[in-house]
């Protein structure tokens, strides 16, 4: 086609922009992938039974203290890669200090606790499924983030898939805890993050083939 | 005459709130920007310059949501242009790599330049003595004209006749085959 041609067809749509709309693109993408992992917990694992009882106790709000802020970390990334001048990263940093402060929380946890109980509390009751279904519950958000992207311009196609999968991992991880009873930080500290990572590593083995454009 | 960045940036931040026509301004300052730009770093004729021009074009276009009105925008545009780049480079496949590629070149260099040496030292046998050691003194050793005529005992128009002379004589040597 001729490019003058193709200019006159491409400004014939030119709808306004609002500010921030990266944000909101991915924030749409996301809350729409949460709804499905929310409904996939609720159908398919069951709610705790005492969750509103765990609401009002420490180690609910220690694990939703660690994923959701994981999943902000994550989404400032993924919101800088997602431009095609991303530049140097910022506040990546962030991202340790959830990791640090459940660390010390499990530390905390574990000078407290007998040894002769650190393998149970380590393990849980569910340690085996636990990563499976955080990756699980990620897929539906992370499909959410690649619908994100489709009107967003990443460069750095293995980093913006790596930050997708990791908020997506994290933000899976917080609608997991609606269902999952487990109580010590070294438990979260090593199956949740295991999870979440695999998800980021679904993510940056696929994002130079999916976010291509 | 070339649009600058507070131009161009006033263009797409209008485009951004929705007029038209400002967009389509802009689209038209970027095409001789973009040509030039793919001119100077691609390697490909002018259909894909110009496919080139056209895909950013596009892309300037259908991803104006990620353009920060805070920022630069030649920035972002060239952001995207190179982006484009290494796409069209990636997908026509120029740079394939081959496996073991580089131990070959190594090896490859290492035997040219011994039988290089070789062939050096037979071609200067079959030529007379004189033009020889002069050849070798001045473009060989890296004498100059004048430090070969004083170490060789000669004149330099003596000098520049022998290497004239036997350069010229091995010049039809290797153009005959004649070995």
């Amino acid at each position: 086609m001729n490019t003058d041609d193709l200019i006159a067809q491409l400004s014939s749509d030119v709808p306004r922009v609002r500010r921030h709309m990266v944000g909101w693109r991915i924030a749409a993408g996301l809350l729409a992938g949460a709804l499905v992992s929310g409904a996939l917990v609720v159908m398919a694992m069951g709610v705790r039974p005492d969750l509103g009882k765990a609401m009002h106790g420490f180690p609910f709000w220690m694990k939703w203290g660690y994923t959701i802020s994981l999943a902000i970390a994550a989404l400032i990334m993924t919101a800088q890669l997602a431009r095609p001048d991303s530049g140097r990263l910022r506040w990546l940093w962030l991202m340790a200090i959830p990791v640090l402060l459940l660390a010390g929380l499990g530390v905390f946890e574990l000078v407290r606790t007998p040894p002769a109980q650190w393998l149970a509390m380590w393990l849980g009751q569910s340690w085996m499924s636990c990563p499976w279904r955080v990756l699980a519950l990620a897929m539906p958000i992370f499909i959410g983030l690649l619908w994100s992207f489709r009107r967003l311009a990443p460069t750095r196609l293995r980093a913006a898939g790596a930050a997708a999968g990791l908020a997506a991992g994290a933000f899976a991880a917080t609608v997991y805890c609606i269902h999952c009873p487990e109580v010590s930080a070294i438990f979260v500290l090593t199956w949740y993050s295991l999870g979440i990572l695999l998800a980021a590593l679904v993510g940056a083995l696929l994002g130079p083939r999916l976010l291509r454009w | 005459m070339r649009a600058d960045e507070d131009e161009l940036r006033g263009l797409m931040i209008s485009g951004l709130d929705g007029n038209a026509g400002d967009h389509a301004a802009l689209l038209r300052l970027l095409v001789p920007i973009l040509r030039g730009y793919y001119r100077r770093r691609a390697s490909g004729g002018d259909d894909e310059i110009e496919d080139l021009v056209q895909e950013t074009l596009i892309a300037v276009h259908t991803r104006r949501v990620t353009y920060d009105r805070d920022r630069a925008f030649t920035g972002w545009l060239f952001a995207i242009a190179r982006y484009k780049m290494i796409d069209n480079f990636r997908r026509v496949r120029r740079l394939q790599p081959i496996d073991g590629l580089e131990d070959e070149l190594v090896a490859d260099g290492f035997e040219d330049s011994s039988s290089a040496r070789i062939d050096v030292d037979d071609l200067l046998g079959t030529l007379p003595d004189k033009q020889a050691r002069m050849i070798r003194a001045t473009r060989i050793e890296g004498l100059s004209i004048a430090e070969a005529a004083a170490a060789d005992g000669l004149g330099e128009s003596d000098v520049k006749i022998s290497v004239h002379r036997g350069l010229k004589a091995l010049m039809t040597r290797i153009q005959g085959g004649g070995r």
